[in-house]
């Protein structure tokens, strides 16, 4: 009883900050778990009319549909393809321009590079969309401008599925690699420069302090990044694959998002689209727990 | 001596290959702007590179004569202001309260906030949800749903925590109450942060597409990017556009396109030069800390 009081007391002491917090649960139980509990739709025969609760049950029936749908295993592989071929560049390069910028001397340049680095980010995906037209296009897009003067056959960036999944890649590092650096950067500020000193006393060079300090001390945010960037390979945006794909590639801009919207919205399959959005989330779980798993098991910080 | 030679030459390797990589990012940038005020002889032979060629602004003239160019800069700035001000207010609400390390329930909530990064409804129950609270096809649809972004707030409430701790208590010694000491204490040394989030919030809701693709069917309340794209993508302005013949119409397309796409990007170019100081160090706080 005494305990009781005594923590209500407490919370009276807090009740402006339980004040501010009453519009926060208004708007994560309306908008976020409500919705949670609207994916009960995959396992119904949902019906607009009756609406959610009163929809009837129909067990894996949705599931059993779509495992069996050549359409959705297409849109899973496109998923992972675009995903794994944007990392495997972007991965890398942004560690090396981090690296790259992180060595800059001269203040001003420095901060002028990154301010020009940064600006993509801030581009919406119909603008790059409409950029990448200019850049790829077969007639008269740049590149392929430049492609023809060196005496090469013009290379078809936006209708070829192979190089439109390059041109795809391109436009997603071309735009977010400049953000990337940020966090490799500031681990970067954090290196002890005492190290460095030392380092350089007992005649390492640039390279060796390279290998043998910069990089073990940002290891664990390199570590870190990765495992959070491969447990998001099931999911994609849909603007990008939307936007800069077209008819002639839907073979492989079809991906997760956009297959979710065709159906659900196009075709009002609602039932099968929450199907897929709901397998897309225990995927994501799964992969999330078991990175979080193997990244302790080789002795870095969890990051769940 | 000879190493701080080699050194030297390493530096400006390093800053020769920065600057290409800096140029090929600001090319497509200047490429648009360079469509967008050249004369369309130039644009049809193919010589328009990063700077204009026959200098003009008919592309603009054309393009800021249109109704439809408005209504959607209007639609997408009412969006941006109230959806960025609501975002802002209860981001810090949140952030604020849950940087309070003795709060009964701090941990419960923060678990409840997180969790949503996680696992989601998706698409179709959000947009039921929606629709069922008559939202769909209203402005309130694009900002409403998505008004917290849970990576915003870990920033913020990090922000927060790393805040001096004495102001506060002090203030709380002398009776203040926690929304006197938010708004007089702890606000105001964080104008860094906020400018950083409240840049966040607003390039997203200028940016988004696709609440606005999911969310609104009335032509008139179309935002910028769905204008954008039905302009660009789906050759509105050929049909409705430019009124020379021929040929011209098409290169004048060209030009016109490319200035639509400057004059929807130029509020963020605008804006971007003076919260860039900002949030450069207010993101990484977030980020080494959080």
């Amino acid at each position: 009883m005494k305990d009781n009081r005594k923590l209500l007391a407490k919370m009276w002491n807090y009740r402006w900050l339980y004040l501010m917090l009453v519009p926060i649960l208004a708007y994560y139980v309306i908008f976020k778990y409500i919705p949670m509990y609207g994916v009960t739709i995959a396992f119904k025969d949902y019906n607009v009319f009756k609406g959610v609760l009163a929809s009837p049950w129909c067990g894996f029936k949705v599931f059993n549909k779509l495992f069996a749908n050549k359409n959705f295993w297409h849109a899973v592989r496109n998923t992972l393809i675009l995903n794994f071929a944007t990392l495997l560049v972007s991965f890398p390069l942004t560690i090396i321009v981090s690296l790259m910028l992180n060595e800059v001397r001269s203040a001003v340049f420095k901060r002028v590079t990154q301010s020009i680095l940064y600006l993509p980010h801030f581009i919406s995906w119909v603008v790059v969309a409409a950029i990448s037209v200019n850049m790829f296009s077969v007639t008269d897009g740049t590149i392929n401008m430049i492609v023809e003067r060196a005496g090469f056959k013009a290379i078809p960036f936006l209708s070829d599925n192979t190089w439109w999944v390059v041109t795809y890649v391109i436009c997603n590092v071309w735009k977010e690699i400049g953000w990337g650096t940020i966090i490799y950067l500031a681990a970067l500020t954090g290196v002890d420069e005492s190290l460095y000193e030392a380092a350089y006393l007992d005649g390492a060079t640039k390279f060796q302090r390279l290998i043998y300090i910069t990089l073990p001390s940002i290891k664990s945010v390199i570590v870190t990044m990765l495992i959070l960037q491969i447990s998001k390979m099931m999911t994609i945006g849909l603007e990008a694959p939307l936007l800069i794909g077209n008819k002639k590639v839907l073979g492989v801009s079809e991906v997760i998002s956009t297959y979710t919207y065709r159906i659900g919205i196009e075709r009002a399959k609602y039932s099968d689209s929450t199907a897929i959005g709901l397998f897309q989330s225990v995927f994501n779980i799964i992969v999330l727990v078991l990175a979080d798993k193997f990244a302790k098991l080789i002795g870095e910080d969890g990051i769940i | 001596m000879t190493t701080k030679k080699k050194l030297s030459v390493g530096l400006v390797i390093n800053g020769i290959v920065l600057f290409i990589i800096g140029f090929i990012c600001l090319y497509p940038f200047l490429n648009v702007l360079a469509y967008s005020m050249s004369g369309y002889n130039a644009v049809l032979s193919g010589k328009v590179t990063f700077y204009p060629i026959d200098f003009n602004i008919d592309a603009y003239r054309q393009i800021l004569g249109k109704t439809q160019i408005w209504l959607a800069m209007r639609a997408t700035t009412i969006v941006t202001l109230l959806g960025t001000a609501l975002s802002l207010i209860l981001t810090i609400f949140a952030a604020y309260s849950l940087s309070i390390k003795d709060l009964p329930g701090r941990k419960a909530f923060t678990v409840f906030i997180l969790f949503t990064m996680y696992f989601s409804g998706g698409m179709i129950p959000t947009f039921i949800v929606v629709k069922s609270l008559g939202m769909y096809d209203t402005l309130l649809s694009l900002f409403l749903p998505q008004a917290i972004n849970v990576f915003n707030f870990i920033v913020m409430r990090t922000f927060f925590r790393n805040l001096p701790e004495s102001l506060a208590e002090a203030a709380r010694i002398d009776g203040a109450s926690y929304m006197t000491i938010l708004f007089k204490i702890v606000l105001p040394l964080s104008i860094p942060i906020i400018a950083t989030i409240g840049l966040f919030y607003a390039v997203a809701y200028w940016n988004t597409y696709f609440d606005a693709l999911l969310y609104i069917k009335s032509p008139e309340k179309y935002t910028l990017q769905l204008r954008l794209k039905s302009l660009l993508f789906e050759g509105e302005l050929n049909n409705s556009g430019a009124n020379v013949e021929g040929i011209g119409t098409q290169v004048m397309t060209q030009s016109l396109k490319m200035a639509t796409v400057a004059v929807s990007t130029m509020p963020i170019l605008l804006v971007y030069p003076w919260l860039q100081k900002y949030f450069v160090k207010g993101v990484m706080i977030g980020s080494v800390k959080g």
